[in-house]
């Protein structure tokens, strides 16, 4: 008890220090003269007394210092002494301590908003109760390693025949127009639907906040179904949650009542708005070759992924055994949730922090430097306090401290730049990166600011404390103030700084450099169709059948000669899905249906499009014809191939006159009447696959939900207004969405753009580093041997040998630098390599660029040094001496 | 310069306390006065033990302090024992009696007579 009591009141004494020192020299001076009042009274004169009461006294510097050692707590004493003095240190010279604040801040806050990124995408745990246990099963291709979706009787065996799981649910989820019955209006919006199974909810451990969830009866195939809703969708349409239950939703056609409300917050999978019994559209497929529906787990308790894994696998054999016609060379795939969503951005967000914390390093290594070129300038004084009685730990910890609090006011900075650059980043990133809208800087963020901010701290500090054990007191307090400094250890230390300086900005630059020409060839390739210049505006025309299906094609039939008439639309079509979304595909025959069906069939893209879709769209008819308005669901059927399928299936033949069949609603035998150029459907990345067009009045299930496609002699946009008109003319229950093609073309290739811009900004920002640091090294050289520089003018030497003096011993840091950069660049850039795009990990092109880029800045950096070298006057520069 | 023994490491806040209870309220030159006399002038309190001593007590709480008056009319530092204080002594005489009577047994000529 009284032990806590005086070190609590020794932690006050911290506190009102000065006040007790005046109370203890009061105690001292009354306590003196009671001791001569004493020595009086035995009969000591006055001189004697006094001398033998200041003797008996004795050191009264030491007491004081015992006394305050007592009433202090040293060691945190010391520490506030550090902290003063460090702080005035600071202040005393703001030019440095703004610059290395503000190279830090950059590192330390570049650092914070990668990691805020990070943490939201990656590490943050999902706001599902036991998220982990969560996987997505998969259908898996043996022969290509690749996953797909799953066929219903597939899907139904895993489920029926497994253990290893709670509950396992199939679902799907697209857009679709939906109607909200409301007292006020009912107008059609897109909203993202997703047909879930039975246990959907309890994969995720969630069930409706209001209401129910769906009963047996309303599950069951053939039922009217019915409809969950998300908290936001109740709310937005009704008002108030609790009001959208017995309410009716207008999907695709169907009316299904609203049972339940989810709670806020929950949009699984993806953006879902409304869920809805799993047969409630469509009847599900008894086919196992049509991979229609994703599927999601929750692992037994204490079922490892790897158990589940070889369950489904055992379960995957004995379905191919049972049905290989449709199955051979399938098995299943297990995967927890978070790495299905996460994905290829797991590694390009990792690279990119790696990345960022390489910039950091090359500025702890310009501070290092900078501290370096101070500890030069404080020899002297540091060798005087060692020489008065400071202990070598005490001096570095005083270096330790100034070098900590230079850190935590960068991180403080760094901190502020976060917020800022972590909403940077989320709007630069692509749209589809998982949970990135949960990034933000929260308390473990900040954690991990100071963290970095500590550990930079040590990084930069070390180097000049190092040089502080090392000083020899003696020398140090000989020399010059000139000369002092540990001489050619400390400046071996400064140029290493630069070299690994120089190196590190190689590797980040070479990395850079090689997605920058990966994306430089991504735009570059010819897409096949136009993207300037074309509005889509994507339409869903609900309908349950065939009849209404076919209702739907004579909707669009109406429409687009009504939005060809509009001023300014210089041509309109309409396809299934525009290039570069995802694609619908499949197997294909020509001219005859073989008597069983098998997987090995070659694959096309299969599409439906409306007449004059090709020129509106820029794809250029190759032979044969275009479809036209005769071309209707009673005409003869036919078909136009792209080059891609003409070259696959027709080698040397003309394949106009041929038939082609596929399954995408019927089997019938299409007669191909023409050849269009190939446009590249996945994206520029991936080469053109063959691909069917059909016209849209011939297959009307497929060709309910159009993108229609306007190209304008105007910028696309300002057009939307006056198709939006058209469309609802002809009526009201149709939602629209609009964008442009160029918008979709630049959404594929988000992803390349983000990491390209992210690493060539981080690459910048090392790059930009290192030539401050090699300013400051070659400054300092030039400054150091200023004498030698005048006594070679004196005796000679023109201001060409001395700018060829300096630029030399530029190049030889430079050059070790970026030798020792390439080879490890060579290493570390094949961690890209699933990111580059006609490129390798090694091209020689981008390497020498590399190397050119950086001599050339570096030669650059080391201009002033070298101008002021040659400024060097021979008569002041030996005075000197 | 003397050649009287320091107060021994451990024992000064003992004589201090004590001194506070046979004494009533005493200044820190008397404190230090008292303990020279008692040890029959063959201790010397090292002012530089006895105030780090007296605040340390001070802040265990076994002693006040206050300013007051001294007998000769100067401005005086007042250290005073409280209850705490009191039982500390207490506590602290009886150990430190039993360790001599201990040590007196070890260090006494009549060894192993019972």
């Amino acid at each position: 008890m009284s032990r806590l009591r005086g070190r609590f009141l020794r932690l006050g004494g911290l506190f009102y220090k000065e006040r007790s020192d005046r109370e203890f020299a009061q105690e001292m001076e009354s306590h003196l003269h009671m001791h001569i009042d004493d020595n009086l009274r035995s009969g000591m004169t006055p001189e004697q007394a006094r001398r033998h009461a200041l003797i008996k006294l004795g050191g009264l510097t030491q007491a004081q210092e015992n006394y305050r050692d007592r009433r202090g707590i040293p060691a945190l004493e010391t520490f506030a002494q550090d902290l003063r003095f460090a702080l005035r240190m600071l202040l005393k010279s703001p030019g440095f301590t703004f610059v290395a604040v503000m190279i830090l801040a950059l590192g330390i806050g570049a650092n914070t908003a990668m990691f805020s990124v990070v943490q939201a995408v990656l590490l943050k745990p999902m706001a599902y109760s036991e998220p982990d246990r969560i996987v997505t099963l998969a259908t898996f291709w043996k022969a290509t390693a690749h996953q797909s979706q799953v066929s219903g009787p597939d899907y139904h065996d895993w489920h029926d025949q497994s253990d290893a799981f709670e509950s396992m649910a199939s679902y799907n989820h697209w857009d679709t127009s939906v109607i909200a019955q409301t007292n006020s209006s009912a107008t059609a919006e897109y909203v993202h639907v997703a047909p879930v199974a039975a246990e959907f909810f309890n994969v995720f451990g969630m069930s409706p906040a209001l209401g129910r969830e769906f009963s047996a009866e309303e599950l069951k195939a053939g039922s009217a179904g019915a409809s969950i809703v998300t908290y936001s969708f109740a709310v937005r349409n009704f008002g108030e949650a609790g009001k959208a239950l017995g309410k009716t939703l207008q999907i695709a056609g169907k009316s299904m009542a609203i049972v339940g409300v989810m709670p806020l917050g929950f949009r699984f999978p993806d953006k879902t708005d409304v869920w809805i019994t799993e047969d409630a559209l469509e009847p599900g497929s008894a086919s196992r070759s049509a991979h229609n529906y994703k599927v999601v787990g929750r692992l037994r308790t204490g079922v490892t992924l790897e158990q589940a894994q070889a369950q489904m696998k055992s379960i995957g054999a004995r379905i191919e055994q049972k049905y290989p016609d449709s199955n051979s060379g399938l098995s299943v795939a297990v995967t927890r949730l978070r790495d299905q969503m996460v994905g290829d951005y797991r590694l390009t967000l990792y690279v990119m922090l790696a990345a960022v914390g390489v910039v950091l390093l090359i500025a702890c290594a310009n501070v290092a430097n900078m501290l370096l070129a101070k500890a030069v300038g404080r020899a002297r004084e540091i060798a005087i306090r060692a020489a008065v009685g400071a202990s070598r730990v005490r001096i570095v910890r005083q270096l330790i401290t100034e070098s900590a609090v230079l850190a935590l006011l960068a991180g403080a900075l760094g901190a502020a730049l976060a917020f800022w650059g972590s909403r940077a980043l989320v709007a630069l990133a692509p749209a589809d990166v998982p949970r990135l809208a949960e990034a933000s800087i929260d308390g473990r963020v900040l954690l991990f600011a100071l963290g970095v901010s500590l550990v930079a701290s040590l990084l930069f500090g070390l180097a000049p404390a190092l040089q502080v054990m090392r000083t020899d007191l003696n020398t140090a307090l000989k020399q010059s103030v000139q000369r002092t400094g540990g001489g050619s250890r400390a400046d071996r230390m400064r140029q290493a700084l630069v070299v690994a300086e120089i190196a590190l900005s190689v590797i980040l630059v070479a990395g850079a450099g090689l997605l920058i020409k990966s994306f430089v060839a991504l735009q570059n390739v010819s897409l096949g169709f136009q993207t300037e210049r074309v509005l889509v505006a994507q339409a869903s025309v609900p309908a349950s059948d065939l009849e209404s299906a076919r209702r739907a094609t004579r909707f669009y039939r109406d429409l687009l000669p009504r939005v060809r008439g509009i001023p300014g639309v210089l041509d309109a079509g309409a396809i299934g899905v525009p290039p570069g979304d995802t694609q619908s595909d499949g197997g294909y025959y020509i001219d005859h249906l073989p008597a069983t069906f098998d997987v090995s069939a070659p694959n096309a893209v299969f599409s439906v499009v409306a007449p004059d879709t090709f020129t509106t769209a820029g794809i250029p008819l190759r032979a044969g014809r275009d479809f036209n308005d005769g071309d209707t669901y009673d005409a003869p059927f036919v078909a136009v191939i792209n080059e891609a399928l003409a070259r696959q299936a027709f080698p040397n033949q003309d394949p106009i006159g041929h038939s082609i069949f596929c399954g995408l609603d019927s089997m019938n035998a299409m007669k191909i009447v023409g050849i269009v150029g190939n446009v590249r459907q996945y994206g520029p990345a991936r080469e053109p696959s063959p691909e069917i067009y059909m016209p849209y009045e011939q297959h009307p299930q497929p060709a309910t939900d159009l993108s229609i496609l306007v190209r304008t002699s105007a910028q696309p946009a300002t057009l939307s207004p006056a198709v939006r008109e058209k469309i609802h003319e002809l009526s009201s229950e149709v939602p629209i969405k609009f964008t442009t093609m160029e918008t979709l073309a630049s959404q594929n290739v988000a992803a390349p753009r983000f990491r390209t811009l992210l690493l060539g900004i981080f690459a910048g920002l090392a790059m930009g580093l290192a030539l401050v640091g090699v300013y400051g090294v070659m400054s300092y050289v030039v400054g150091q041997r200023s004498n030698e520089i005048g006594l070679r003018m004196a005796l000679g030497a023109s201001r060409g040998d001395v700018l060829r003096l300096v630029l030399r011993q530029t190049l030889l840091l430079a050059g070790l630098g970026i030798v020792i950069g390439l080879a490890a660049a060579a290493g570390i850039t094949q961690l890209l390599t699933s990111m580059l795009f006609g490129v390798r990990a090694t091209d020689p092109m981008t390497y020498a660029a590399v190397v050119a880029v950086l001599v050339l800045a570096a030669l650059a950096a080391s201009y002033i040094p070298a101008r002021r070298a040659m400024g060097v006057d021979p008569m002041v520069a030996l005075r000197y001496e | 310069m003397s050649s009287k023994a320091d107060v021994w490491q451990g024992t000064l806040a003992l004589m201090v306390l004590k001194t506070l209870e046979t004494l009533g309220p005493l200044h820190g030159y008397g404190i230090a006065r008292r303990i020279e006399q008692t040890s029959g002038d063959l201790l010397s309190v090292n002012y530089g033990t006895l105030y780090p001593a007296l605040l340390k007590l001070e802040q265990e709480g076994y002693i006040d302090s206050e300013w007051g008056q001294s007998d000769n009319n100067r401005k005086a530092k007042y250290y005073r024992l409280t209850r705490a204080g009191r039982k500390q002594l207490a506590k602290e005489a009886q150990e430190w009696g039993q360790a001599t009577a201990i040590l007196a047994r070890f260090l006494s000529p009549r060894e192993e007579e019972s």
